[in-house]
């Protein structure tokens, strides 16, 4: 082996040894937050299609659009609503519940975005109340009409006012000719 | 009979009113968000001008001023100079951060030329980051901790002792 040679396989020996210039961090990938960070992974089968536009329109009208005044997400042109939509549009595509779509707007906006409040704590009077006055109608007038049922009949106290009072006695007497 | 149909009435309308008391005692504008004591959803958008992505990751470690706003949008206007000054002032002992959203580049880009910039204003294409935080209108500001938990969220534009009272909250976490 030559010199020369033995040269070389120093300088490559030298150069590898020697630490790498230390490489700039790689930019990070381009990502929006994505649902899975709230909601973890789809538990249902991806939709597409007609069933992918029908369940669509049936998840979007029950979110709330939070910049209209109190229109469904469905119903809305706002550029939010129309945003919203195509999220709940891509979640049902990838495999999305129903729940999970709701469950992960709710995490972002709070309940106000649900259309339909949920049963629990203060939201159960929305469901409860009307019931309530319902039924409290109704047995107030069965209690009456029971009442008045079981009442004693009254006499027809009119009537024989009326066959007492000499005003009408007198109008009988000259309409019918004192006639009885 | 009548008696407790007074008194039934009586407690119904009580009721009525006190929810109706509760729910108009409150600015329907004002909801709170789900979203703190929560990490801030992760993004990396982005940035208007050069294009680079910025995540925001990158900034744990120190409080973070998260601002959603939009050149169509009138407060913006008027919280942009607090922001930038506030932003100028702190240095790095905070972050801020720009969202825009429902908006153009040309049209941030000019806004940012004419009116001044002092940190990186991000473009969120889709407006999926906004779903994400729960944005409702603009401006919205989100203030987040060093560790990137969310300590606080301002619906409105800001003022500096808005902005001062809540890096507080969030430097003292």
């Amino acid at each position: 082996m030559s010199t020369r040679h033995l040269a070389v396989i120093g300088a490559l020996l030298l150069t590898t040894a020697l630490p790498l210039p230390a490489q700039p961090d790689p930019p990070p990938a381009p990502h929006v937050p994505d649902a899975s960070q709230f909601v973890g992974q789809p538990a249902g089968a991806p939709l597409e299609g007609a069933a992918l536009d029908r369940r669509t329109s049936e998840v979007s009208a029950l979110l709330r659009c939070p910049v209209c005044q109190g229109l469904a997400v469905a119903d809305s042109p706002a550029e939010m609503a129309v945003n919203m939509k195509g999220q709940v549009r891509e979640l049902l595509s990838r495999g999305y519940t129903e729940e999970q779509i709701l469950s992960y707007f709710e995490q972002s906006y709070g309940q106000f975005v649900l259309l339909r409040p949920k049963f629990e704590g203060l939201n159960m009077l929305v469901w409860l109340f009307p019931v309530i006055v319902l039924i409290l109608g109704a047995a107030i007038v069965w209690v009456k009409v029971k009442k008045l049922e079981k009442g004693p009949a009254r006499p027809p106290v009119q009537a024989a006012v009326a066959e007492e009072d000499p005003y009408l006695a007198r109008v009988r007497d000259l309409v019918g000719g004192g006639k009885p | 009979m009548n008696r407790t149909v007074l008194i039934v009435g009586l407690f119904l309308a009580t009721a009525v009113v006190g929810v109706l008391f509760l729910g108009l005692g409150k600015d329907p504008q004002r909801i709170d968000s789900p979203l703190i004591g929560r990490t801030a959803p992760s993004f990396a958008l982005r940035e208007a001008g050069t294009g680079d992505t910025i995540a925001l990751e990158q900034f744990r470690g120190k409080p973070v001023v998260l601002n959603f706003w939009a050149t169509w949008c009138a407060p913006c206007y008027e919280e942009h100079p607090i922001l930038v000054a506030n932003a100028r002032r702190l240095g790095s002992q905070a972050q801020f951060v720009g969202v825009v959203f429902q908006d153009t580049e040309e049209k941030i880009l000019k806004f940012l030329r004419d009116r001044g910039s002092a940190y990186p204003t991000v473009v969120d294409d889709a407006g999926k980051t906004a779903i994400a935080y729960g944005v409702g209108g603009v401006p919205e500001t989100f203030f987040l901790d060093a560790d990137g938990t969310i300590v606080a969220k301002h619906d409105g534009p800001v003022s500096t002792e808005l902005l001062q009272a809540n890096l507080v909250k969030a430097m003292q976490r």
